[in-house]
């Protein structure tokens, strides 16, 4: 017996010891919940939300946005100052003298040159990319390094060859230095070239994409495939150990599922703004575990409350606002945000929940080609058709009975308000009559000779329910036949791509603070465009506006623009806007900003520590 | 004994093979790219195009190849890919560009494996008591109560005792943390929640061996010696009892090292089990293959393990 067993357990406890690290740190001096695993924070890899939000904890652009402004205005951050050349296409930045790496190596301007070439390699592969286009000779680049390493790789002669692997890259450098429009005149000068005004160039900046990287660490960790003759860079560098970054924290430890710890940066130009000494960003991936981790006090800010938790959540918020309507009156009207208003209400564990607008919109794509996948007549082809799919939905009852998650209603593809000084048209509101005339109008009296209507979406989500309620009241004002076509979110965006479908969900987010971030994606031709939507009339406005240097007249442009879109040619119909549901205390976080954008500025919050009474107080 | 281990030494590569090739068929032919997020902004054509020539995406046959080579050593002993990496690369993984499979995994596995163990030995001492417990008064109350758990532990799945562990323990008496992982007392409620069903089939297992075994000749022999009841049972009857248990131990290890979707998720353990789901759905080829071959190692060394175990605690099979 002992002699089976003694053995066996000796060995479970020894790897037991073995593997067992205590942690015996103390609390950061914020904890925030990410509701997933931040993918990554090396800039060119950026693209979710939550990489954002760290990102902007360690990076630092050109410039920053003030959080807690309404507008986001622009603050000079890494550039001191800049000048914009009178056509608005030529900008001389002033980096900081005093602007410092994590490491204590000066910041210059050929770490952003450095950073900026590699978003533009085609190695890389940046989900931004296409954002360094507006820079001159940008896409015509990074479009002839992709069609050379296309013919180095079919070259026989040269595949697996390192030298003439790194010789491609030596012309690559030549090629980036001769033709793009990014230079850096000395070593706090940076000249940027753009192919056209862009009005909103130094927002743009602010966004993690656009942020330096650290010249000689980029060199050290690059090496060259021979067997693609691309550029690599070892996944090593963003490890804490040597992630060089220049914002107001550095990353000291990042234990992969498990979270990432921040400490404020002492390099950091702008140390003395920085409240915080050190932020703990746990990953808890079950929604039932991130509310009891607000709850017992270990975490402070869950700053997207699962799906399934919300409904609720928002009732009981709903109707503690009601009750204290009279004193939130007045605060909204003297200008206070929905999170001032919060923290001037009476403590309540309602209070502590939190519905905020996001930069992104619910809504689904009409196939716009002239032929269905099948190869038959595509009906959606015709924008009547497409308006009257438009007109006879209930988005109210969408909003307030299925989803119940507190998002409101849509109207216009662009959230309201999201982006300072752009003003939305009305939209089409809903008119089951008109709908239908538009309907026979176009030859399908009360649905007759219509095909079925195939209506596709992704599993989970609660995107069937949404479809079920849509169908629903498309057979009813249309007197259409709909089927719902559910499939796996890799399959959906697959037919999605290939435009496989006749009516589709789909979301899209933001990414900058002008119109042209919802718009673009309706051009001909453009990457994101799953529509298949052409039309010239908006090809042409979007074109006038971006040539546009006069900011009134280019709003004028791009205001009309979003109303052909969803009033004439209908090749979306909103659904509804999102919203962000947070968990924290807003008399103990401080400096949370309300806008729609959702750009935080985390290190500079203000927590105020959770006495006993609080504790004892919290639900 | 020493030509058992050869021969399963030679089979596990061929054996791995099997399994590499039945996985990368069965993840090459899910529909969807893996280098294109669900949501947001795509990434452009000649980005995408660059991206599959990296990673061999382009070709089943050139993916194979090349993916075996890097994964078996061969492409370090030839040194035909890049040198720097590790003998065994499993490649980057396509859902967390930062991360290497190897990295992911060498983070997960030693999580996964003290969960694994302390389920298991958990396990073990409440299964084999349990057993132990019914079978020497068979039809008692305790026999009946024990057997009430262990058919508990066994239909019960585990999202139910967790959520029921984690609401008693951690909402209402605060006796263990929510969603934290490091300290030893993080690893009771999530070890004791993978254990259960294994505490309950080594229970029921303990329990017939030992109606059988006190029943037997041999104990009614030692018996007849005057030996005292305790050593009776813990040197002839538990003895024999538990080898089905020595034999369950292999599986059973190798699947709670392996971790439990569930489980993790529930508990907020930063395992392996959690990457078994998310890389198909991501579509995460590398990553797929790579807990895959890992699972099906661990697997086969469990077994080997086992049958070392078993010759050593029957000299009979070695014999046979």
């Amino acid at each position: 017996m002992a002699r089976i067993f003694a053995p066996l357990v000796l060995v479970i406890l020894l790897l037991l010891g073995a593997f067992w690290r205590t942690s015996g740190r103390p609390r950061a001096d914020l904890v925030i919940v990410n509701r997933t695993e931040v993918s990554t924070l090396d800039p060119s890899q950026l693209s979710w939300q939550h990489d954002f939000r760290m990102a902007r904890l360690v990076y630092e652009g050109l410039t920053r946005q003030d959080a807690l402004d309404p507008n986001l205005a622009i603050l000079p951050a890494a550039a001191e100052s800049w000048e914009v050349s009178a056509d608005g296409r030529v900008y001389l930045f002033r980096i900081r003298g005093s602007a410092k790496w994590s490491t204590g190596d000066s910041l210059g301007s050929d770490d952003f040159v450095a950073g900026w070439q590699r978003m533009l390699l085609p190695d890389a592969a940046a989900d931004y990319l296409t954002l360094f286009h507006l820079i001159e000779g940008g896409q015509e680049f990074s479009q002839w390094r992709a069609t050379a390493l296309q013919t180095f790789t079919l070259d026989p002669e040269r595949r697996g060859d390192a030298q003439a692997a790194a010789q491609l890259w030596q012309e690559t450098l030549t090629r980036f230095q001769g033709s793009v429009g990014v230079k850096a005149l000395d070593d706090r000068t940076l000249e940027v070239r753009l192919i056209h005004p862009v009005p909103y160039f130094l927002d743009l900046l602010a966004f993690p994409a656009f942020v330096p990287q650290h010249a000689s660490t980029l060199e050290s960790i690059r090496s060259i495939d021979p067997r693609t003759g691309a550029a690599v860079w070892a996944s090593i560098w963003t490890k804490p150990a040597s992630l060089v970054t220049n914002g107001p924290m550095r990353l000291t430890e990042w234990r992969f599922k498990r979270g990432m710890r921040f400490e404020k940066d002492a390099a950091y130009w702008d140390a003395s703004s920085v409240t915080l000494g050190s932020i703990d960003v746990p990953t808890i991936n079950d929604p039932n575990a991130q509310v009891l981790a607000f709850r017992s006090g270990a975490a402070d800010w869950v700053s997207d409350v699962s799906p399934g938790y919300r409904g609720d959540m928002i009732a009981e918020k709903a109707a503690y606002w009601m009750e204290h309507a009279a004193s939130i009156g007045p605060l909204l009207r003297a200008g206070a945000n929905p999170i001032e208003v919060d923290a001037a209400l009476p403590a309540d564990p309602s209070n502590l929940v939190h519905v905020l607008p996001s930069f992104g919109t619910y809504f689904y794509n009409f196939n716009c080609g002239p032929t269905l996948p099948d190869g038959r007549a595509n009906p959606f082809a015709d924008a009547r058709v497409r308006k009257a799919f438009s007109i006879c939905v209930d988005k109210q009852s969408l909003t307030g009975n299925v989803r119940r998650s507190g998002e409101p209603v849509a109207h216009t593809l662009i959230p309201p308000g999201s982006i300072a000084g752009h003003v939305s048209p009305k939209g089409l509101m809903r008119d089951d009559a008109a709908a239908a005339a538009l309907f026979a109008a176009a030859g399908y009296t009360a649905g007759a000779g219509f095909p079925e209507v195939e209506l596709l979406f992704n599993k989970d989500g609660g995107h069937d329910l949404i479809a079920q309620a849509v169908a629903r009241d498309w057979a009813r004002a249309l007197g259409v036949k709909v089927r719902l076509v559910q499939k796996e979110t890799k399959v959906f965006s697959a037919d999605l791509k290939a435009g496989r479908f006749m009516i589709s969900r789909a979301s899209w987010f933001g990414d900058y603070g002008d119109a042209t971030t919802f718009l673009d994606i309706n051009r001909t031709g453009d990457g994101n465009n799953d529509r298949r939507f052409s039309s010239l009339a908006l090809d042409r406005l979007l074109d006038a506006a971006a040539n546009q240097s006069d900011p009134f007249l280019r709003s004028g442009l791009l205001a009309e623009a979003e109303r052909v879109l969803i009033e004439d040619e209908c090749p979306v119909l909103p659904l509804f806007h999102y919203v962000e549901v947070s968990l924290f205390d807003a008399t103990r976080l401080q400096g949370l900003g309300a806008h729609p954008r959702q750009i935080q500025d985390l290190a500079r919050l203000r927590v105020i520590p959770r006495s006993r009474a609080q504790r004892a107080a919290a639900p | 004994m020493i030509r058992l281990l050869l021969n399963r030494l030679v089979q596990m590569p061929l054996a791995l093979l099997a399994v590499y090739t039945i996985t990368l068929l069965l993840a090459w032919v899910v529909p969807g790219n893996p280098l294109e997020g669900p949501e947001g902004r795509r990434p452009p054509p000649e980005v995408v195009a660059s991206m599959q020539a990296r990673y061999r995406l382009d070709s089943f046959a050139g993916f194979y190849t090349s993916y075996l080579a890097d994964a078996s050593g061969f492409s370090q002993l030839t040194s035909i890919g890049p040198t720097s990496g590790p003998f065994f690369d499993l490649g980057p993984s396509l859902q967390y560009p930062d991360r290497t499979v190897n990295e992911i995994i060498a983070s997960a596995l030693p999580v996964s494996m003290v969960i694994g163990l302390a389920a298991v030995a958990f396990g073990l001492v409440v299964g084999i008591v349990a057993g132990t417990l019914g079978a020497l008064r068979p039809g008692s109350f305790l026999d009946a109560a024990t057997f009430v758990i262990a058919l508990v532990g066994v239909s019960v799945p585990t999202f139910v005792t967790g959520t029921l562990l984690q609401w008693v323990f951690t909402v209402n008496w605060a006796i263990f943390p929510v969603a934290e992982w490091g300290r030893p007392r993080d690893l009771v409620l999530p070890a004791v929640t993978l254990g259960l069903p294994t505490a309950a089939y080594i229970a029921r297992l303990v329990r017939m061996g030992m109606i059988e075994q006190l029943a037997s000749d041999h104990v009614r022999t030692a018996r007849a010696k005057g030996l005292s009841e305790f050593r009776v049972i813990t040197h002839h009857a538990l003895r024999n009892a538990l080898l089905p248990v020595i034999s369950f131990l292999g599986p059973a290890l190798a699947m709670a090292m392996t971790g439990s979707f569930i489980v993790e998720r529930l508990f907020v353990v930063p395992g392996l089990g959690q990457h078994f789901v998310n890389a198909v759905q991501n579509k995460d080829l590398f990553l797929i293959i790579g807990v895959v071959l890992v699972y099906a190692t661990i697997l086969m060394l469990m077994n080997l393990a086992v049958d070392v175990l078993y010759r050593w605690a029957d000299p009979r099979i070695g014999s046979v």
